[in-house]
């Protein structure tokens, strides 16, 4: 391996040449032995690396360093509104703080509890067991489970073709309400399709917790939220799938 | 949810599996590497606000790594035994220290062995470029090392794991 390009040769087979670059080292590596044999190497190797472990984060750590930050923050989630010279006006001191506590509450809700619930409900189905209820990536047997065991059915559709399988079905609570979720995998990634019946919430477009991404939207009478950990352009092409599925029905 | 958590969700948790790999892979799957994730979102969380435009990528994956160093700083300087030092000139699977048994103790296969196995100046390359797919700029800035040496290393760190395995029966 005394080739002195072979540095060179690395950087070409790494993909970190410019055109000019790559055209001599191509032109260099017609005749050069070693550099042919580092070539058959270095293809070896990554071939090889496909099998290495990568280290996810579990959902556990996701959670503590969550929680670390929200420390960090001191996130106090429902803070009481500025206005206490009217509200001590209003009432007692402490009373009428708890109530602009509970009216800031009240706005904030939504949008704040929404983002946090789902968060929590993608983490709680990739902690033990309970991602999938009923595995199938069949709509004919997902569609009607939905129909026995949740308050909505929502349409399931699988999307292998564009690398989302769908893998089953689950029954999960989402904001006080009973949803539908539709599992689907993405690579070594999983996506959770909650859908539950709109009461009128006013949804979020999208939301990020603890590193999972969501994105909402709403059809018909049915609330949705796509919550994953992959890449956001991936999420999105998922998402219109789904919203193309839908304007099939 | 203030704006500075919202930007940190946005742009570096993201990149949370990558800050745990590395760490994983820095401490051979010691029991640490939870703890050194942990520590290196909360201290990027702290500087985030100073944090302008570049890659985030490096710049938090620097930051794990630097966490590492003087994780390992600590216990050096509590305990009385050597630990693997950066000089890298020698296999460290020879050495048994209990970050290097953790992985060979595990269910590891052969090739996660030999990666454990390879000194961490050029284990990290590795892990950089053949995992997480960086550019040699990338692995330069969260290394802290030139260009030029990140090439080296990552020829030599490839030479060595492709000796390990294929050369073989290295303590198994």
């Amino acid at each position: 391996m005394a080739c002195e390009e072979s540095l060179r040769t690395q950087a070409y087979l790494d993909g970190e040449l410019d055109a000019a670059q790559s055209l001599a080292i191509e032109a260099h590596l017609e005749q050069c032995e070693d550099c042919q044999a580092l070539a058959m190497e270095h293809a070896d190797l990554k071939a090889a690396m496909a099998d290495a472990t990568y280290h996810r984060a579990p959902p556990a750590l996701r959670m503590k360093i969550s929680d670390a930050l929200d420390a960090e923050t001191k996130m106090v989630p429902f803070k009481p509104a500025r206005r206490s010279g009217f509200w001590l006006g209003a009432g007692s001191g402490a009373g009428g703080m708890a109530i602009a506590a509970a009216i800031a509450f009240l706005l904030l809700m939504p949008a704040n509890t929404m983002v946090a619930d789902l968060g929590e409900a993608h983490v709680r189905s990739l902690m033990g067991d309970h991602l999938i209820d009923v595995a199938s990536s069949d709509h004919h047997t997902v569609k009607p489970w939905f129909a026995g065991h949740t308050d909505v059915s929502p349409p399931a559709e699988d999307f292998k073709a564009d690398g989302f399988t769908m893998v089953g079905g689950r029954a999960d609570y989402v904001h006080g309400a009973r949803a539908a979720v539709v599992v689907y995998r993405h690579g070594a990634h999983v996506i959770n399709l909650f859908a539950w019946a709109d009461r009128g919430a006013r949804l979020p477009a999208t939301g990020s917790r603890e590193g999972y991404r969501m994105i909402f939207w709403e059809d018909k009478d049915l609330d949705f939220a796509a919550v994953s950990d992959v890449d956001p352009a991936e999420l999105e092409k998922f998402v219109a799938l789904v919203k193309k599925s839908q304007a099939r029905e | 949810m203030n704006e500075k958590r919202r930007r940190f969700e946005a742009l570096a948790m993201p990149h949370l599996d990558a800050a745990t790999n590395l760490a994983r892979w820095l401490t051979r799957g010691g029991a640490e590497a939870d703890d050194i994730v942990q520590d290196a979102m909360l201290r990027a969380f702290r500087s985030f606000e100073g944090f302008r435009g570049e890659a985030v990528r490096p710049w938090l994956l620097a930051i794990v790594r630097n966490c590492h160093r003087s994780a390992l700083e600590q216990k050096k300087r509590h305990a009385a035994a050597p630990l693997d030092g950066d000089d890298g000139t020698e296999i460290a699977a020879d050495d048994p220290t209990p970050e290097a048994s953790a992985m060979e103790r595990g269910a590891a296969t052969r090739l996660d062995k030999a990666i454990a196995a390879l000194p961490e100046e050029f284990r990290e390359v590795v892990i950089l470029r053949e995992l997480e797919e960086m550019s040699y700029r990338d692995i330069a800035a969260t290394t802290g090392a030139p260009i030029g040496t990140v090439m080296s290393r990552l020829a030599r760190g490839r030479a060595l794991l492709k000796a390990e395995l294929t050369g073989g029966s290295h303590g198994v």
